[in-house]
């Protein structure tokens, strides 16, 4: 395990960053189809990866298998608080994931070490994240890194029939 | 239900003070439930600069209720101080999940005093109204988890939980 190691991504990482993401979304969705992916996801996030890699508010790492296999990522932000509310500034894990036959290895504890020391580094003391709930496994992760709840997000769909149509 | 949504209207300017105080009242409720949410010491000017440009906006719709109790078409309807207020936005996001117009609730609190009157039910129906009126195609809405009466509220009006809010502080190592 301590073989693995963790360092920032790199544009040549797009790609496996892709195909990891993708695979994320794949699970999110068995799990809850409210997380099927958008049609043009995966082209949207092509270009989301390639910015935030040139983004000095983005963190994004990865794990890597023999110097040139990536097997799992971490992506997190630095954002400013809405401004009534403490914090002033947090940081945010906005994505985590590790293949799944490279799980149970302690990858995505180590993936998410760093990204919290890189968050801390940049001032941040607060971070959050969202899990979907039926994520048991994740959730259970998280919490045994001692992180809490603070909200609970819920949704109701919108039938097709009672939208707007000229909106 | 009938009644209360007939106490629902538009914000309108004669109720920026009142807003005020409903909306630090609200912001308060969750910090006292949970010191993670607690205030920004400039909360309430932030808030009086705020509730106008929001106002304007097309894309944000700013409810009030009245006090249910009081005829909303008899004498002295017009100056009636709202007891409880409900704030929405539809906002446009990146393709990454199949809806990309999100209505989002974002505050619906009624006076401590108003309660029990269906003013919150009626608030946060007609608010998603609003919303998907204006196109959203899902509706979402994010509450304290020290809140049941938030979350119930919402399930009432056939929300189901999405997704937990986490926080991890650095500080505490």
């Amino acid at each position: 395990m301590e073989g693995i190691p963790i360092r920032h991504a790199r544009r040549g990482d797009i790609p496996s960053l892709l195909l990891l993401w993708g695979a994320m979304m794949e699970e999110f969705a068995a799990l809850d189809p409210r997380f099927a992916a958008h049609p043009l996801a995966r082209e949207h996030m092509a270009a989301t990866f390639a910015s935030w890699l040139q983004d000095p508010a983005r963190l994004v790492v990865v794990a890597e298998e023999g110097g040139r296999m990536v097997v799992g990522f971490a992506a997190g932000v630095v954002l400013q608080g809405n401004g009534w509310q403490i914090p002033a500034r947090l940081g945010r894990i906005t994505d985590a994931y590790v293949a799944r036959p490279r799980r149970r290895l302690g990858i995505a504890r180590r993936l998410a070490g760093r990204l919290l020391d890189l968050l801390y580094e940049k001032g941040v003391g607060t971070v959050r994240l969202a899990a979907a709930v039926q994520n048991e496994g994740a959730l259970a992760f998280w919490q045994s890194m001692g992180w809490s709840d603070l909200e609970t997000v819920l949704e109701r769909a919108v039938p097709v029939e009672g939208r707007d149509p000229e909106a | 239900m009938d009644e209360a949504r007939s106490a629902v209207r538009a914000a309108r300017r004669s109720d920026l003070h009142a807003l005020t105080d409903l909306r630090l009242h609200f912001l308060g409720e969750a910090a006292h439930a949970d010191a993670r949410l607690r205030l920004m010491p400039d909360a309430r000017d932030r808030t009086e600069h705020a509730l106008p440009v929001w106002m304007g906006q097309a894309d944000r719709v700013l409810l009030v209720g009245l006090d249910p109790a009081h005829d909303p078409q008899g004498p002295g309807a017009d100056n009636a101080a709202p007891v409880a207020y409900a704030m929405g936005l539809l906002g446009a996001v990146p393709p990454v999940l199949a809806a990309q117009h999100v209505g989002e609730i974002l505050e619906v609190h009624v006076d401590p005093a108003h309660r029990g009157k269906g003013l919150g039910d009626a608030l946060v129906a007609i608010l998603g109204e609003a919303l998907i009126g204006r196109g959203a195609q899902v509706l979402r809405a994010a509450v304290p988890s020290t809140h049941e009466f938030a979350r119930a509220r919402l399930e009432r009006a056939g929300f189901a939980p999405l997704q937990l809010e986490l926080e991890r502080s650095l500080d505490a190592g």
